[in-house]
């Protein structure tokens, strides 16, 4: 096989009625991970605000006593504070550009990084608003169904009870884990595999 | 700005065999070479402010284009945007040569069993670029470069020979 003469046909190749036209640059949607990532992060950041505003009203709907009442919009504050942490974090990544010109093993590590930031960052997210309405829930079995939970925890065992509260933390683990892969896992798995591609010697 | 796009189209239109040439070696079927281009194209008009003139346009579009082919997302064929635009690109379907570049309809059709980093490889040596050249553009060193590239020539050679061609 003789690569100079491919050579020579590859540049002698013309592609004529190639017209980029200005029609084309109207288009404004990119298909890179990076950006299908924050397409996505920008859906999430529309349903947890609706759910943060749904979370408003739960005292009202499930008529909490007045303890119980205070500790929600403790609780509720903490998770908004948390949220809009994390948001601001997540917007900043959303506007923050990207240069292609760069070589391309810093331009591929870039995008690598930088989205897995943001995936272990929304993980942390979720874990911490997860575990706050856990902790939620049980205060209010502890403080509204003080003697039903008294009679449970009567007849379970410690240790039956530490191996529930592991295996919870657990589950919680894997969904969120399993959820963020689901969301985003294949398009760090494709940046991966080019960063790979190219390590490989 | 339209001063700014028209500068930027002149310059792509003449150097648009760049983007015509990555988008068939990285997408095998006609319409996937067709959103590949569009995407290099946004691409090159989102980067082009930070062009200073420092290096050559064509050097500067190697890298974007490639680039861009390297992490690009094939689009969900059920939900492809319905943005109206009339597209004037000639993407040739790699069976569509045959009789007139034999080499290079076989040529095509061989790379689309190579890895995205060998494509890279052999797309910019085909645009006549140096060992320190393809190195400085995939940030490696030239050494590693000089062997990627020999790997890979030889990977080609085989999946030709072994599709029935030789040359």
């Amino acid at each position: 096989m003789n690569f100079d003469d491919l050579k020579k046909e590859w540049n002698a190749e013309t592609t004529e009625g190639s017209n980029i036209s200005s029609d084309m640059l109207k288009i404004k949607q990119s298909h890179t991970p990076i950006d299908k990532i924050r397409a996505k992060m920008k859906h999430e950041f529309f349903y947890q605000l609706a759910f943060l505003v749904f979370m408003v009203f739960i005292p009202f709907i499930a008529e909490f006593s007045v303890a119980l009442n205070q500790l929600y919009f403790m609780t509720y504050a903490i998770i908004c504070g948390f949220t809009a942490y994390y948001f601001l974090k997540f917007y900043r990544f959303y506007k923050n550009s990207y240069d292609m010109s760069m070589d391309t093993r810093k331009n591929i590590l870039w995008f690598y990084y930088e989205m897995k930031l943001n995936i272990e960052l929304y993980k942390a997210l979720t874990y911490i608003i997860v575990f706050i309405i856990v902790g939620f829930m049980s205060a209010y079995f502890l403080i509204e169904k003080a003697t039903v939970f008294a009679k449970i925890l009567t007849r379970l065992s410690i240790v039956y009870i530490l191996l529930n509260c592991f295996i919870t933390v657990l589950i919680i683990g894997l969904i969120t884990e399993l959820w963020a892969w689901y969301c985003y896992g294949k398009y760090l798995k494709q940046v991966k595999k080019v960063v790979d591609e190219l390590d490989y010697e | 700005m339209k001063e700014t796009e028209n500068i930027f189209l002149t310059l792509i239109n003449q150097h648009a065999a760049i983007i015509h040439k990555i988008s068939k070696m990285y997408m095998n079927d006609a319409e996937e070479q067709r959103d590949l281009f569009q995407e290099m194209v946004l691409q090159l008009l989102k980067a082009y402010p930070s062009f200073k003139g420092n290096s050559k346009f064509t050097t500067w579009m190697y890298r974007v284009c490639v680039n861009t082919a390297l992490i690009y997302l094939k689009k969900d064929r059920r939900k492809v945007d319905k943005t109206p635009f009339d597209i004037h690109t000639d993407v040739i379907d790699v069976n569509e040569n045959e009789g007139k570049e034999e080499k290079l309809t076989y040529l095509y059709a061989a790379v689309q069993e190579l890895n995205e980093i060998e494509k890279a490889l052999i797309f910019l040596f085909l645009e006549n670029q140096s060992h320190r050249e393809i190195a400085e553009n995939l940030g490696i060193s030239e050494g590693n470069a000089r062997v990627k590239l020999n790997r890979t020539k030889e990977k080609l050679q085989f999946i030709i020979k072994k599709n029935g061609y030789e040359f």
